[in-house]
Formats: structure tokens, C-alpha cells, sequence
């Protein structure tokens, strides 16, 4: 609640010109932290109210450093490098504010030093720190059609839910010489795969883990009778490239006292159990990145 | 007594058109539109006539006076909004209509370039138009100017003050759809398509009743989906596109086919057929949607009354290089073995000039018009590619060991070998005058790649010059043989549109700012003037108080300096702007040319 109290929702930030420095933000006494809209469990405004894990965490951090809370919306771009070219470095040709933080940027050693084709490095313009959760893919399914999702093989024959032009909807529809993809139904977002698995479109959801173990629980926790209906999978993903990978931040690179700053109140957070609890709280599985490992 | 009340009224109402015609109130009416390419007076349709030849009867201004042309006035779009002029001006009762980028609607006087009226959309927050700021221009109908905006909504405003008269949310732009292409108006109704990026959108072009903006039908794009028509104020089901869904379309992928409308369309009067091009499929990545994807990079031949599709040609069946098939489609007449044969041009993102039969579709001929094709090795008899396997750019599933893909080089590039940028035809030379590129592209697959911080396989490329020393070429190019007859080489790529004249002469700008005139028949460089920033818009002309005008939209900017690699390295240096230029040949030269 302490945290909720403290966080002001902005939708027009045409006053925040750019990214600016630690000493600049603690003199303003306020923070633009970055997350995405329409993007739960992680971030999106919900009846007006900002709610979610990263406005939480975006919360604790503005807590941390004693300064208010001001949000930048992100709508996403087609990707996490247009998003941080949007967002933090450059500023988007329609509205040039920018943040001073941002979350949900992928912390990932092979991304963070990746060139450009005339070999220049990509991410120059950002600093990629403070992985905060390990994130991976998960299915949910419904047990009154399926006993058990113990490999993928099961979708050659179930039809399966994905998000569009996602991982997922990539993997079912060309692992395994494309045998799952006439059972592979696609859906605008994830919830409303879920709700196509509860309309018995599909027996099964394949996505975000953090997202599938969030509408899992609301499926549960819905007034049905039926709520142990929906179990959650722990098959592998076989030919799936990136099995895993690490969630963190990013700051403009002049700036990275904030971005030290920052990283060391997201340690605190994790050694505390802080961030677990944020976590629990949404009802997302929440997995430590292997960069705190004792 | 009849007659005489008949009489009466008659001179009453020749009397209020005088009148309104002194005061310059008169009204786009439909025979307008249908005479644009006849009447020299004014511009009143998107291509100089609903065809879209961008041809003039003018020809005061011609290949000996054109060395006397002179600028009249310029026009600033002001402010800092100063992005890719893409727009095509339109001049009706000596005021000029045009667009800016961000949404913007001018009118100008134009004898003296004074500005009467400025429009700009009020664009939401958190807008991601897909495919930059960039307006292609107005259509003009009644006392309305009307024109599409970034955040997919068709805005009718007066002609005499700017005001919105009414406003129609076309999309939702939240979902990914914007509009930039000028809408045209056939029969009463103001037609659009829409742009959209890879979320799963679908495209439908969309007529409107241009007086209210209410709803007359809809037509999707993509096989499956189907279409609407209103009766009685009620939106009634017309028929599935294609038929039923799922023909061409592996699983439920034709729920989010992509194939977006987003250049707009023309009109044949001849055979009543509205022709819109259509953009790649969705996915992108072709290995995901084995089939032909129907109607993506197509052009489709649409009844303007019902939107029903009247036959389709897809140039790139089962696209993987993101080979839109947008390109406009040019009606024209040519005689062959005592014949009139009517057909349809087009040169398409993919390489290949297509001449087409407009009554139904059939491929007639289709020859490359660009140096160097390697998707494809030639066209079959029905005019479909015959493919080159390994320039498909890979299946990413194939690289998920997490290292980058293997790079396949593939010419054109995916900004095409002409992009939208519209070319012109000579009724005089019988020659297309196509603004054209040569370049090719190098894709790989990219595994590092997110998305909202998902993990994501992404796709890398990077366009590359063919030649050291151009890029962009000018080709007039013979339907009938395929032969290019002269071609003009340009350093940077061409992005402008062209406009021929009865002069025998051709009219296109420069990204480094130049128009240009050419002599039709020989390629010949008459006449350049430098704008002061690169030339992106199509030219027009026209004649006021006795004398030809050009005008062009100035103002650097639009798809080609979004991407980085070698072509911007050519175009860096390149200044964006943001101003209409006004040219006209003062009566005393014209005359001097006459004796």
C-alpha cells in the first residue's frame, strides 16, 4: 500500500525532455521509470490505476531513492532494441520524452554486445544491468481433454493456443517439420488464448511462464467449480533456441551511477525477498537469475 | 408557362455557378473526377486523372520553352514536423490542396502561395504508426477536402475553412493500423485502404459516402474473411474474400494475413473496376505459411459499387522478401495487330513490369525492369515467378542452436524496384516512365532478438547499392516490347513520383533536391532546379490565367532514410525540409516559343 500511495499516474510527459543523471534526478525529486502498457503481470493501467510487478518494482526503486514515481508508458515497437531507441536513448519521432529508466530490457550477454551490419555495436547508446528474473516458456492446459502434457508430440494431435507472431506461435508452427501446426490456433494476446482454452477452442496455452502462471492462478481462483480443471505442464521444449534467459534494465550509458545505484537497490530487493514477494503477490512464477548465485 | 419557368431557372442557376465560379466556389462534382485527366485547369484526383497516368494535355510548357520555367513562390509546411513530403498537390479554383507529414492539411492560394487554411489531426499519445509520418494527399469531392491521418481515421474538412465537416474512425490504430495513402473518391464514394505492421492485422479496403462519411461496404484482403455492404442503414454480409478461409493459408494464419491495402488505389471507368495493390503476408517469415497466401502482394480488380472482388493477380505468390504488391496499377489502351487492347501496367516491388488485361485479370506480359533479379528466375505463362530456391530467406527454425542464420543475398531489395513512389505514362511516346532502384538486401535470421522482452527470432538485413555510382534510375520503359528506351542514373534512390506532359516531357525530383525535366522521347536533362531538400512527392501541372504551372512537394525524408547499412551512408548528408514549390512559364516566353 506504502508503495501504491506513492505512484502517480502520467500519461502526457511532455515535460520530461531526456534521459538525465543520478544527481539531476535526486535533485528534481523524481524518477521516469519506463514500462510497458497493456502487459500484465507486469505492467498496465487498470481502471486508470497503474497496477503490476514492474510498477511495483519501478515503485520500491523511486521509494529507494526517495523521489516520486513518474511512469512513461511504453507502446511496444516490433522490439526490445526499438523499444530502448524509443524509450531511453533517442526518443520516438512522435514524441521525444524520454525515460530515465527502463524495465523488462533482456539482460543477455550475446544481446547486449551485438553489431549492427556494418559491425558497430547495437546497444552502445544503453547500459543492460540489473537482471531482476529468469524468464522462460510454460504451457497451461485443460485436463478435462488432456491427461497430461508430457511431451510436445501431444500437439500433433490437440490444438494448442498461442500469442501471435510470437515464440511460441514460431515453434509450433515449424518444429518437428511443421507436424503441430495445423493444430496451432493463433490469438491476439494471451489472455485471450487462455480464454479460448476455457471456450474449448484449444486444450492447451503455450507462453510467457510469468503470464501463464499469473492467468493460471485467476483460472483457479475463479468462482468455478472446475478450478483445479486447469494444471500447469512440465514438459521441455525441445529445438527451442533460447530455453531460458534473464529480465533486467537499462539506463541512457552516460548515466551509470544511476544505473549502479539502481542495481543495488534490485540486490537488496532479491536478498530480501522483496522481489519474491512481488512476484507472489501477482501469482508469477518467480525464478533468481543465475548472476546472484551464492 | 413551362418553358418559360424552365428557362428562368436555368438562367438563375447559370447565373449562381458564374457567380460561384468568380468567387471560386464551386464544387468537386463526380464528372470532375472522371474528367481530371481531360481538363487542364485544375487537378482534382490523386495521378492526374482516376487511371492514374500522371499525363498533361499541357504542353506550352514544353521541350523548347522549358529552359524558361521559373519558381513563383514557395511554401514553408513550417515547424519542426519536417519528414518525408510525400504528397501530390491538387489545385481546384486557383487553390492548392496538400498534405504534410504528421497529418497535416494545407490550402494555399495558388497564384501567390499564401497560405488560406491549416489543418493538423491531433494525433493520440502513444501513437506507433507503423510506417513513418509521411501523407500521400487529399481527395477533393463536394466542398470537401478530405485526407487520411496516422492514427487510421478519415478526416472531411471544408474547403473554404479548414473545419472538420465529419470524421470517421477508420481502425483502431492501437491495433496497429495508421493511413497514409490519399483516398479517392469514384462515384460518390470516398474509397481507402489501410497500412499496418506485422500484428496481425488484416487489410480491408473500406468506401465511404464522401458527403457523411457513413459506411457504404467493406472488403477484406485476405482469403476468409468477410466482406459487408450496407442496405437500409444496416451492414449486411457480401461474401467471403477468396471464397472460403484456409484455401492458401495453412492453420488459422489467414485470421492475420497482413496484406494491408496501404498505397491506395485507381479507378478504370471503361470496365468500372477500382484496382488496390496489397501488401506481404504476416508472418514474415514465409516458412511458417507454405501456400500461396491469398490476396497478399496482389492486385485486386474491386466493383466500386459492392467491393466485390472481380478478379485478382498476385505477383508474388507466397512472398518471403516482403515484396508488396502495393504498386499502383495504370490503366491504358494500346493498339496491337488492329486491336485496341485494353490493359493495365504495373511495376512491381519484386522487379517485374506486369502488363495486365483490365477486363479480367489475365496476364498479357511481364518483363524485368531492373538490372538485376535473383528471387526469381523468369515469369511462366500465367506470370508467376519461377522461383530461385535458395535466395528464400531461411527458416529461422533452422538456426535455433542460437547463432545467426545463414545470409542469403537476394536483389531487389525489400524497398522493391520501385516502391510506391508512382510512375507515368505518355500517351504521346506510349512510354512508361518508371523511377526505379537498383539495389539488393542480405538477410539472416537473428536469434538475439526480443520482444517486450521476450525472446524472439528476429530477422537482420541490411540494402546494398548495386552500382558505386547510382542507385535510383529513370526508365522509360515500352510496354508492349519491355524494352527501356532511355534510362537517367541517379546517385541516391529515387523516391518521387513523375509526371509526363503532351511538352514531351517528363518531370520527376531527386533525393539531393533537383526536379528535373526530361525530353520523353530521349531521356535528354532539359531543365533542373534545386528545391533545397530532397524531392520525395509527385509533381503536377496545370493552367491558370493562361499560363502552365508545375508544383512539387520538397522535403526529404520517408522509408529510405530509416534504414541504415550502405544507402545511408548516400542519403546522410541529405537535409530534410518541409515546402511546396510553384514553377510557372511567364506568358512572354511561351509567346517568344510561338513565333
Amino acid at each position: 500500500m506504502r508503495i501504491l500511495a506513492i505512484i502517480i499516474s502520467v500519461w502526457c510527459l511532455s515535460f520530461f525532455a531526456q534521459a538525465r543523471s543520478l544527481d539531476d534526478i535526486i535533485e528534481s525529486k523524481y524518477i521516469v521509470i519506463a514500462v510497458y502498457n497493456d502487459y500484465l503481470p507486469f505492467s498496465a493501467k487498470v481502471a486508470g490505476k497503474p497496477v503490476g510487478i514492474d510498477v511495483e518494482i519501478a515503485s520500491e526503486i523511486a521509494a529507494s531513492l526517495n523521489v516520486e514515481l513518474r511512469l512513461k508508458w511504453m507502446t511496444a515497437d516490433e522490439s526490445s532494441e526499438d523499444d530502448l531507441r524509443n524509450n531511453l536513448w533517442k526518443g520516438h519521432f512522435l514524441d521525444k520524452t524520454k525515460a530515465d529508466l527502463m524495465l523488462r530490457v533482456p539482460y543477455d550477454k550475446d544481446y547486449k554486445l551485438k553489431r549492427d551490419d556494418v559491425g558497430l555495436l547495437v546497444h552502445e547508446q544503453v547500459h543492460m544491468f540489473a537482471p531482476y528474473h529468469t524468464e522462460t516458456w510454460k504451457i497451461v492446459f485443460d485436463t478435462s481433454r488432456l491427461e497430461a502434457v508430457p511431451t510436445m508430440a501431444l500437439f500433433q494431435y490437440h490444438p494448442i493456443g498461442v500469442e501471435i507472431d510470437s515464440i511460441p506461435q514460431f515453434y509450433l508452427m515449424s518444429a518437428f517439420r511443421g507436424s503441430m501446426r495445423k493444430n496451432t490456433r493463433q490469438f491476439n494476446t494471451l489472455d485471450l488464448a487462455v480464454q479460448g482454452m476455457v471456450n474449448a477452442e484449444v486444450d492447451a496455452v503455450m507462453g510467457l511462464r510469468s503470464q501463464i502462471t499469473s492467468l493460471h492462478h485467476q483460472l483457479q481462483s475463479s468462482a468455478s467449480p472446475k478450478s483445479s480443471q486447469y494444471q500447469l505442464a512440465n514438459n521441455a521444449f525441445p529445438l527451442l533456441g533460447k530455453q531460458k534467459w534473464d529480465i533486467g534494465m537499462a539506463v541512457h550509458t552516460d548515466f551509470r551511477a544511476l544505473g549502479y545505484s539502481v542495481g543495488d537497490i534490485v540486490f537488496a530487493m532479491i536478498d530480501d525477498g522483496r522481489m519474491a514477494n512481488i512476484f507472489a503477490k501477482h501469482h508469477a512464477h518467480f525464478e533468481i537469475p543465475t548472476y546472484y548465485s551464492k | 408557362m413551362l418553358n418559360k419557368g424552365k428557362a428562368k431557372a436555368l438562367s438563375l442557376s447559370m447565373l449562381v455557378s458564374l457567380a460561384l465560379a468568380g468567387t471560386a466556389h464551386a464544387q468537386v462534382t463526380d464528372n470532375d473526377i472522371v474528367n481530371d485527366h481531360l481538363t487542364t485547369n485544375e487537378v482534382v484526383t490523386n495521378g492526374l486523372g482516376l487511371h492514374g497516368q500522371r499525363y498533361s494535355t499541357l504542353d506550352t510548357i514544353n521541350t523548347k520553352t522549358v529552359e524558361d520555367i521559373r519558381p513563383v513562390w514557395a511554401f514553408s509546411l513550417g515547424g519542426e514536423k519536417q519528414r518525408g513530403q510525400e504528397s501530390q498537390p491538387m489545385i481546384k479554383d486557383g487553390v492548392m490542396y496538400v498534405t504534410g507529414s504528421y497529418s497535416r492539411v494545407f490550402a494555399i492560394d495558388a497564384r501567390t502561395g499564401k497560405e488560406l487554411w491549416q489543418y493538423e489531426a491531433r494525433l493520440p499519445d502513444g501513437i506507433m504508426p507503423c510506417c513513418d509520418v509521411i501523407n500521400r494527399g487529399v481527395a477533393l469531392y463536394g466542398d470537401l477536402v478530405i485526407f487520411g491521418t496516422l492514427d487510421a481515421k478519415l478526416v472531411a474538412l471544408n474547403k473554404d475553412t479548414g473545419k472538420v465537416v465529419w470524421k470517421k474512425k477508420v481502425e483502431d490504430y492501437k491495433a496497429g493500423y495508421s493511413i497514409s495513402a490519399a483516398p479517392i473518391v469514384v462515384k460518390g464514394k470516398v474509397i481507402t485502404g489501410v497500412a499496418g505492421g506485422e500484428f496481425g492485422i488484416v487489410g480491408k479496403v473500406r468506401a465511404y459516402d464522401a458527403s457523411n462519411g457513413k459506411l457504404v461496404w467493406e472488403r477484406p484482403t485476405v482469403e476468409g474473411h468477410m466482406g459487408y455492404i450496407v442496405k437500409d442503414g444496416k451492414k449486411v454480409e457480401n461474401g467471403i474474400s477468396g471464397g472460403a478461409p484456409g484455401k492458401t493459408w495453412p492453420a488459422d494464419l489467414w485470421k492475420s494475413g497482413g496484406a494491408a491495402p496501404w498505397l491506395g488505389g485507381t479507378y478504370d471507368a471503361d470496365t468500372d473496376s477500382l484496382f488496390f495493390g496489397t501488401g506481404n503476408p504476416a508472418p514474415w517469415n514465409s516458412h511458417l505459411r507454405p501456400g500461396d497466401n491469398y490476396f497478399s502482394a496482389s492486385r485486386l480488380a474491386i466493383d466500386p459499387d459492392t467491393g466485390k472482388i472481380k478478379w485478382h493477380f498476385q505477383t508474388t505468390p507466397h512472398d518471403g522478401w516482403d515484396y508488396d504488391g502495393v504498386n499502383e496499377v495504370v490503366s491504358f489502351d494500346y493498339q496491337e495487330q488492329g486491336k485496341t487492347v485494353k490493359a493495365a501496367a504495373t511495376a512491381d516491388r519484386n522487379g517485374f513490369f506486369y502488363v495486365l488485361n483490365r477486363e479480367n485479370g489475365d496476364f498479357i506480359r511481364g518483363f524485368p525492369f531492373v538490372d538485376k533479379i535473383t528471387w526469381a528466375k523468369g515469369l511462366n505463362a500465367d506470370g508467376s515467378p519461377i522461383y530461385n530456391e535458395p535466395n528464400r530467406p531461411g527458416n529461422p527454425a533452422s538456426s535455433s542452436d542460437g547463432k545467426k542464420g545463414q545470409a542469403v543475398v537476394t536483389a531487389p531489395s525489400f524497398l522493391g524496384g520501385k516502391n510506391w513512389m508512382p510512375m507515368a505514362f505518355s500517351q504521346d511516346t506510349g512510354l512508361f516512365y518508371v523511377p526505379t532502384n537498383e539495389w539488393e538486401m542480405e538477410i539472416w535470421n537473428e536469434p538475439t532478438a526480443y520482444k517486450k522482452g521476450a525472446a524472439y527470432l528476429g530477422a537482420g538485413f541490411t540494402i546494398k547499392a548495386l552500382k558505386e555510382d547510382y542507385i535510383g534510375v529513370l526508365r522509360a520503359i515500352d510496354p508492349k516490347t519491355g524494352e527501356t528506351v532511355w534510362r537517367y542514373n541517379n546517385y541516391a534512390p529515387l523516391w518521387g513520383g513523375v509526371l509526363a506532359t503532351a511538352g514531351n516531357l517528363v518531370f520527376t525530383g531527386n533525393p539531393e533536391g533537383y526536379l528535373i525535366a526530361f525530353d520523353a522521347k530521349t531521356g535528354e536533362e532539359l531543365y533542373k532546379f534545386n528545391t533545397g531538400s530532397g524531392i520525395v512527392g509527385s509533381p503536377v501541372t496545370w493552367e491558370m490565367d493562361g499560363e502552365q504551372y508545375i508544383s512539387v512537394l520538397s522535403g526529404w525524408g520517408g522509408a529510405v532514410p530509416l534504414w541504415g547499412g550502405d544507402v545511408a551512408k548516400r542519403v546522410k548528408d541529405l537535409n530534410q525540409g518541409g515546402s511546396v514549390w510553384t514553377f510557372k512559364l511567364p506568358k512572354k516566353f511561351a509567346n517568344l516559343a510561338r513565333n
